[in-house]
């Protein structure tokens, strides 16, 4: 390399690397910003199935379609991506989507379960980050996959709500058979995907606390002839020990059992 | 799950694997011929100047059999996924880069450039979806290739080659100059740049030590 094109060279070096430090800046803020809006997506559901309303199935709808219309701006954001994320560059700033990404898996799987009461698959997920100009960007198996295994925290949330409600037992049960289902699903992809294992460890203290919640009426339920205000004294108790166990295992951090 | 959901995505699954496992084996040769021509490059420490070509060029081969590698990790990598897997093999590719800068220096006195680093390696300008090397690679490569040079201008002058401290001093400023027109973030590649100064430094008292016993004949300063 003769002498003086060193310096230009390393001109050259400066710009890429600029570009591509610019661009993950850029997509690190898209991905909070998809975050963001699926967070509210989720609390929004989780407002709205516990709206009063004589057509549960009804109620159901109309919670995942706003859930979703709040969701899809964040379609906008990803639609804003596809040309950042085009051809190699999607497996270079994977790292940097995917909290956005899975954080969205998230919310709109939650909202599909709220109205489907199924899992929503990867080709549904493809097909939400996608227009009529095809894909926003390729859908990574791993994303997918730990998105939907936050879905099992939302779902003990959504369950232990509803437990007081009228019906609230029928579907708490309903969903603890859900999320051990998709427990037992996921533990067949645990060696292939990071952090996965560490999921499914938290999936399984979510299960757990369902399955309490349900005991807990069960048991008692049994033993008293309570009426329903009583009922709903208890398992308000009930639940409230189930929020201190939780920040309980905060404080731990988790550490050594993972 | 529904189970043809769960065969799709345990297929997909199993895909990736195959590739990695793939990659993993070329990596294993890659690292051990690497290691070879590190061995080889470490006795220029000891090798009198007239007998350095020689030495150079017994490391060809071994590096230009570098390209059966990146040939076969190409060869495995699905269309657009190069990133996702090239974490794999960028250790290597770094030694790999750091060993060619060093031959050419050696050789000719002169900074190999990144094109012509890859067309050692036997990287084609066509693979780039699937196979390229990073400035980023280059630069952790070179940034080696100063270490040793710190320790090989105290080994020359050893050997008697006065010389040598001040063409070395003259190249590594160079480079040092480069990189400091870079906008690192804070990663690898920023602090081991920081450190180049210290071999700067080092390859300064190795001039400033001949220089003060005459050891070089009195040129003009330094450019």
């Amino acid at each position: 390399m003769a002498k003086d094109s060193v310096l230009d060279v390393f001109e050259q070096f400066r710009e890429e690397i600029d570009d591509g430090n610019d661009r993950r800046e850029r997509l690190i803020k898209a991905s909070r910003d998809v975050t963001n809006i699926s967070k509210k997506s989720i609390f929004l559901l989780h407002r709205l199935v516990l709206e009063d309303s004589s057509d549960d199935q009804a109620l159901a709808a109309r919670a995942a379609s706003s859930g979703r219309q709040k969701l899809s701006e964040a379609n906008t954001i990803f639609k804003n991506m596809r040309e950042e994320l085009i051809g190699d560059r999607f497996w270079r700033y994977q790292r940097q989507v995917s909290p956005g990404v899975q954080e969205y898996i998230e919310a709109l799987s939650f909202a599909h379960y709220v109205e489907h009461h199924s899992l929503i698959s990867y080709q549904q997920v493809q097909n939400a980050l996608s227009d009529s100009d095809g894909l926003f960007f390729p859908l990574a198996v791993s994303d997918y996959l730990l998105g939907l295994s936050d879905l099992t925290g939302e779902l003990m949330r959504f369950a232990i709500s509803n437990i007081s409600r009228r019906g609230g037992r029928l579907k708490a049960s309903e969903v603890c058979a859900f999320v051990r289902e998709c427990k037992s699903d996921f533990e067949r992809f645990t060696p292939h995907i990071r952090d996965l294992s560490k999921k499914q460890y938290v999936t399984a203290n979510s299960l757990e606390k369902i399955e309490a919640a349900a005991y807990a009426i069960a048991v008692r339920g049994s033993e008293y002839d309570l009426p329903p205000e009583k009922w709903d004294d208890l398992v308000a108790q009930v639940t409230t020990r189930f929020d201190l166990n939780d920040r309980r295992e905060h404080e731990d951090g988790y550490n050594g059992n993972v | 799950m529904d189970p043809r959901d769960l065969e799709s995505l345990n297929s997909l699954l199993e895909q990736d694997v195959g590739v990695s496992e793939n990659i993993k084996e070329q990596v294993k040769e890659f690292d051990k011929r690497i290691r070879t021509i590190v061995g080889i490059l470490g006795k220029i420490h000891s090798t009198p100047s007239h007998s350095m070509p020689e030495l150079l060029d017994s490391v060809d081969p071994v590096l230009h059999s570098c390209s059966e590698i990146t040939l076969a990790i190409a060869d495995v990598i699905p269309p657009d996924q190069f990133w996702r897997w090239k974490d794999m093999w960028s250790n290597s590719m770094r030694s790999a880069v750091y060993a060619a800068a060093l031959i050419q220096y050696l050789r000719n006195g002169t900074l190999l450039s990144l094109p012509r680093a890859s067309e050692i390696l036997g990287i084609n300008g066509e693979w780039k979806d699937r196979f390229s090397l990073p400035v980023e690679d280059y630069l952790h490569g070179l940034i080696s290739m100063v270490n040793e040079l710190s320790r090989y201008v105290i080994n020359a002058v050893t050997l008697g080659q006065f010389e040598e401290p001040v063409r070395i001093s003259n190249f590594v400023k160079e480079i040092f100059s480069g990189f400091t027109m870079l906008n690192l973030k804070n990663d690898s590649l920023r602090r081991r740049f920081d450190s180049l100064k210290y071999d700067l430094k080092k390859i300064e008292e190795v001039v400033y030590d001949v220089s003060l016993r005459k050891l070089v004949p009195a040129n003009p300063p330094v450019q």
